[in-house]
């Protein structure tokens, strides 16, 4: 037997990226299962049933923290990808060799 | 505190149209007539010796150039000149009957400076630039690289901004390597010519065997640093020029002068420094002078050296852990923790170290610095008081 | 002045939004968040700022911008450098990865006089032959050694107990020696000993050839003993006398010990701690509780024996916290790796928290049979059956067999913590490391699900104990700014 606990998440307001990253974090607290619909996501939380409320009550909350940060995260990655393919270019370019380049610490 | 420059007292057989000239001090009245003929003697006595170009005195040794007067230029100086010694160099303007002391034999840390012209318009510019053309300043600085002894510790390039003379100032440096071989250089500069590739490359094929650049860093806050130094982008070309120089293997120090607007940010600057250019060679942190610029700044500058004891020390504490070698300048020992002290030099300066009336008793009288004399006339620390060592 | 301008003049133009620069954020409590740029600087963030930083509300100006920008989490158009300096020190972190394989341990002999319980590789056995490294495989041993491209190598003996075999060390330091001279690496050697059997002869080998110990000290005498029974269950007190004799004859700054924390160790921490300051040593590494030899456990019994850990370590770390406030010098290893990496662009050579994983491309174990390790937990994986880390043998393969084998290359790709779940995304990621191995053996694969992971856990809890511990108390941030540098 388990504890079901269903969630609806607005797919206008968080991608199905997020929302699987999201649900992966809380793996260690529920088990996951998704049917999507329209622009509605059908989130099922899974718990073990010797979990008590509190617990479940706190995976909940955990759950859609970690939801807004999802969609943190894809707004910064989305803004910095060019930047960041610039630095790395840079990092790992092979003008300037590695030796000629003032290294910290030497 | 030495006054370099001045005007004669009186000034004879050198009329105004007369060019500038660059003479060696001496007090040997033996100097072979072939050396006497370029040399400027110091009378003080009345034998004075023929075959000199020029015969000074100081004030109250007037009377003994009586005997030559007529036969060769004679110039009396002031008193306040009276640090001129034998070996000297100075240089004679009869234009405004001026001298100035360019180099002296007893000094540590000659300073030649290489223009007024400066990109920079800092808050507390001990040197207020002036936009004059001076290339006669370097017609003058390469002439007197010849005659400066071969025995010379240290040269000091200086300005204004020493770098806008471009490849002139690169050619001087290639110039004092080849007649000066074991001098040691150091070049005061914002850096910002060094993001230059070519002209940096330029500075490293010298290949001089002992250079050092001196840049100011005063933020690790870009806006507070251009602040400081009045200047849109310095920030930006003056860490690029300073990795152009580390990327080349040139020495560099950073240099911040503290103050009210630099020091509550000091500690994140020496973060900044340790995460960031942790290849400097070293780092100074130096005490306000009060001249320049700074006197009329008062209000902006001004905060008592006591008062940041901690905010230093943490500076300090921070550099030290990033192992980046680090000195502190100009602070008294009294105004400055225990930690800070053993980082503390005494003023690189050897002009006269002053002291008030209450340092008389200190222990550390001797290790200490003392103070600009400018310091005592204007603005010290309120705390200054004589440290016991029991 | 009038000449003089304003500050505010030389701000960015109001009409100018500022950029993100690239970076990764996890919550470091529950109103707070670590914030960590591409170059692995951190700063800490309170949620509302950190919404405003990526919603762009953050305001010009304000001390948090001051410092985003100046940290490199952000840029406008006063700075145009950061982009330079974050490659920079990118390129620094990164700069001794062609430099593979700097340590080569050889496991010289099984035999051991010891019968420690949580030993999974030592064999009591009279049998030499059985049991030790033959010179021959020794040869073929440094023809892998020499292979690797890093200027300093370093060259590990461990066991069973190493010095039953002292015969064939001495040979291996003779020939690497006599290689090294044409090769002309920094060529260093440690014996991993119990000490119990060192001799002056064989002590003053290790001090001609400047070779470095390596001893076990669980902690005092009652601790230790339980945890290292020998026959006339005296292995604290021959430690002790070895380690005195050691440093006589070899130097004091060339004997180090570790310890191995087991159950029993848990409750002891200052106990442990006092033991190394009586003994004068400069530090501790405070380890983990090791999985290897344990019965697989439930995640509940994982879970507390991680929770019991990370208070045995918080309060050994806030112990020795404590000594260096009253004047004493004493450094926590663990903590000073992963503090380099936190406020450095450098990295200590530690092969257990690293990305790339360090197997192989930091250490390879070169076994008494001539078998090749990724590591040393690899070859005690074997020992216990699983040979999935076994990368071969020197009596069959030549290196490139060996180093270019998929059994190597495929974990170390697949768990880079730069491309898997959950890491990709973790603040932390660049004090963090990828153990396949540890993974593999708890979980089943090498990258093991990270919200289950005791590694993770562990992990993420000394990073945010660490961060927060700078945060509030400047006196341990000078400290760790200290240990970091060392």
């Amino acid at each position: 037997m388990s504890i079901e606990k269903k969630i609806d998440v607005d797919l206008s307001s968080f991608n199905l990226d997020a929302i699987k990253r999201a649900a992966y974090r809380c793996s260690n607290r529920f088990a996951f299962d998704m049917v999507i619909a329209a622009q509605t996501a059908s989130c099922t939380l899974i718990f073990d049933d010797d979990k008590s409320s509190d617990f479940v009550e706190l995976a909940i909350s955990v759950f859609r923290k970690e939801l807004l940060d999802q969609d943190l995260r894809q707004s910064i990655r989305a803004e910095t990808e060019n930047v960041r393919n610039v630095i790395l270019a840079h990092a790992f370019s092979l003008t300037g060799l590695l030796k000629d380049e003032p290294v910290q610490g030497d | 505190m030495l006054a370099l420059s001045g005007k004669f007292e009186e000034l004879r057989g050198l009329p105004e149209g007369s060019p500038r000239e660059l003479l060696r001090v001496t007090t040997n009245r033996d100097t072979p007539k072939v050396l006497a003929r370029a040399a400027a003697y110091l009378c003080d006595t009345a034998d004075v010796p023929s075959g000199f170009r020029v015969y000074l005195a100081l004030e109250h040794n007037r009377r003994h150039l009586d005997e030559i007067s007529g036969k060769a230029p004679t110039a009396v100086l002031p008193a306040s000149a009276s640090f001129l010694r034998d070996g000297d160099i100075i240089r004679l303007s009869p234009r405004n009957a001026s001298y100035r002391v360019l180099f002296r034999v007893h000094s540590n840390h000659n300073g030649l400076l290489l223009t007024e012209r400066c990109n920079h318009y800092c808050l507390m510019c001990s040197q207020p630039p002036r936009d004059v053309n001076d290339d006669w300043v370097m017609d003058d600085v390469e002439r007197l690289i010849p005659m400066l002894p071969i025995t010379t510790r240290q040269l000091g390039f200086t300005g204004g901004e020493p770098t806008l003379h471009g490849e002139r100032f690169v050619d001087l440096l290639a110039l004092t390597k080849r007649l000066l071989p074991r001098t040691a250089i150091h070049v005061l500069s914002n850096g910002r010519r060094f993001a230059d590739t070519r002209f940096v490359e330029g500075y490293a094929a010298i290949q001089h065997p002992d250079l050092m650049v001196g840049i100011p860093l005063y933020s690790d806050d870009p806006v507070r640093h251009n602040y400081v130094v009045q200047a849109d982008n310095a920030f930006d070309e003056t860490i690029r020029g300073i990795l152009n120089l580390k990327r080349l293997k040139q020495r560099v120090e950073l240099r911040v002068v503290l103050h009210r607007q630099t020091i509550d940010r000091l500690p994140k600057l020496a973060e900044y420094i340790g995460r960031n250019l942790l290849f400097v060679d070293q780092v100074a942190l130096m005490g306000l002078e009060i001249t320049g610029f700074t006197r009329g700044n008062l209000e902006k500058l001004w905060i008592d050296p006591y008062d940041y004891r901690s905010t230093l020390e943490s500076a300090v504490d921070i550099l030290a852990g990033y192992r980046v070698p680090t000195a502190v300048y100009n602070h008294q020992l009294c105004v400055v923790t225990d930690r800070v002290r053993p980082f503390c030099v005494q003023s690189i300066s050897d002009w006269k170290n002053e002291y008030l009336p209450v340092c008389a008793t200190c222990d550390l009288r001797a290790q200490c610095g003392g103070f600009f004399s400018s310091g005592v006339r204007y603005r010290h620390s309120d705390h200054i008081r004589p440290v016991v060592t029991t | 002045m009038s000449r003089f301008k304003a500050i505010e003049e030389y701000e960015a133009p109001r009409a100018d939004a500022y950029r993100l620069l690239p970076f990764r954020f996890t919550a470091l409590d529950d109103s707070s968040y670590v914030l960590t740029n591409i170059a692995g600087e951190h700063l800490v963030l309170s949620n509302e700022s950190l919404r405003a930083l990526v919603r762009h509300n953050l305001p010009r100006g304000s001390p948090e911008f001051v410092e985003l920008r100046a940290r490199h989490f952000l840029q406008d158009s006063v700075d145009s450098v950061a982009v330079d300096l974050l490659a920079l020190k990118l390129r620094t972190r990164y700069r001794r990865l062609p430099e593979f394989t700097a340590l080569h341990i050889f496991v010289v002999t099984l035999r051991c006089e010891h019968s420690c319980p949580y030993c999974q590789v030592s064999r009591q056995t009279e049998d030499v032959a059985a049991f030790d490294m033959t010179p021959e495989t020794a040869d073929k041993a440094l023809d892998f050694v020499f292979r690797s491209p890093a200027a300093a190598i370093k060259i590990e003996f461990q066991g069973g107990e190493p010095l039953l075999n002292f015969g064939l060390i001495r040979y291996v330091v003779e020939q690497a020696e006599k290689r090294n001279a044409s090769e002309k690496r920094d060529l260093r050697f440690v014996i991993a000993t119990n000490l119990a059997l060192a001799t002056r002869e064989i002590l003053s080998f290790c001090a001609a050839h400047s070779i470095d110990i390596s001893t076990s000290l669980d902690g005092p005498e009652d601790l230790h003993n339980k945890n290292r029974p020998r026959p006339g269950r005296n292995s604290h007190q021959k430690a002790v006398e070895g380690i005195q004799l050691a440093r006589e004859i070899v130097g004091r700054e060339r004997v180090s010990a570790l310890m191995t924390t087991t159950s029993k160790s848990l409750d002891r921490v200052r106990d442990i701690i006092d033991e190394y300051l009586r003994l004068e040593f400069p530090g501790i590494f405070l380890r983990p509780l090791s999985p290897y030899g344990f019965a697989v456990k439930t995640n509940a019994i994982a879970a507390y024996t991680t929770a019991r850990w990370l208070e045995f370590y918080k309060e050994g770390l806030e112990y020795i916290l404590h000594l260096n406030q009253v004047g004493v010098r004493f450094r926590e290893f663990y903590a000073s790796v992963i503090l380099k990496k936190m406020l450095t662009s450098d990295e200590s050579g530690f092969v257990d928290l690293v990305s790339p994983a360090g197997i192989g491309i930091k250490a390879l174990v070169y076994n008494y049979d001539g078998a090749v390790y990724a590591s040393d937990e690899s070859r005690m994986l074997a020992e216990m059956g699983d040979y999935t880390f076994r990368l071969g043998s020197l009596e069959t393969d030549s290196y490139e067999d060996v180093m270019l084998s998929d059994r190597l290359l495929d974990p170390i790709e697949e768990s880079m913590t730069t491309s898997v779940p959950m890491c990709n995304e973790c603040a932390f990621e660049p004090f963090c490391g990828a153990d396949p191995v540890f993974h593999h053996t708890a979980y089943g694969d090498v990258v093991g699900r990270k919200p289950e992971s005791a590694f993770c856990a562990r992990n993420m809890a000394i990073f945010r104990y660490l961060i927060a511990k700078m945060r509030d108390d400047s006196g341990a941030r000078r400290l760790f700014l200290n240990w970091a540098n060392q």
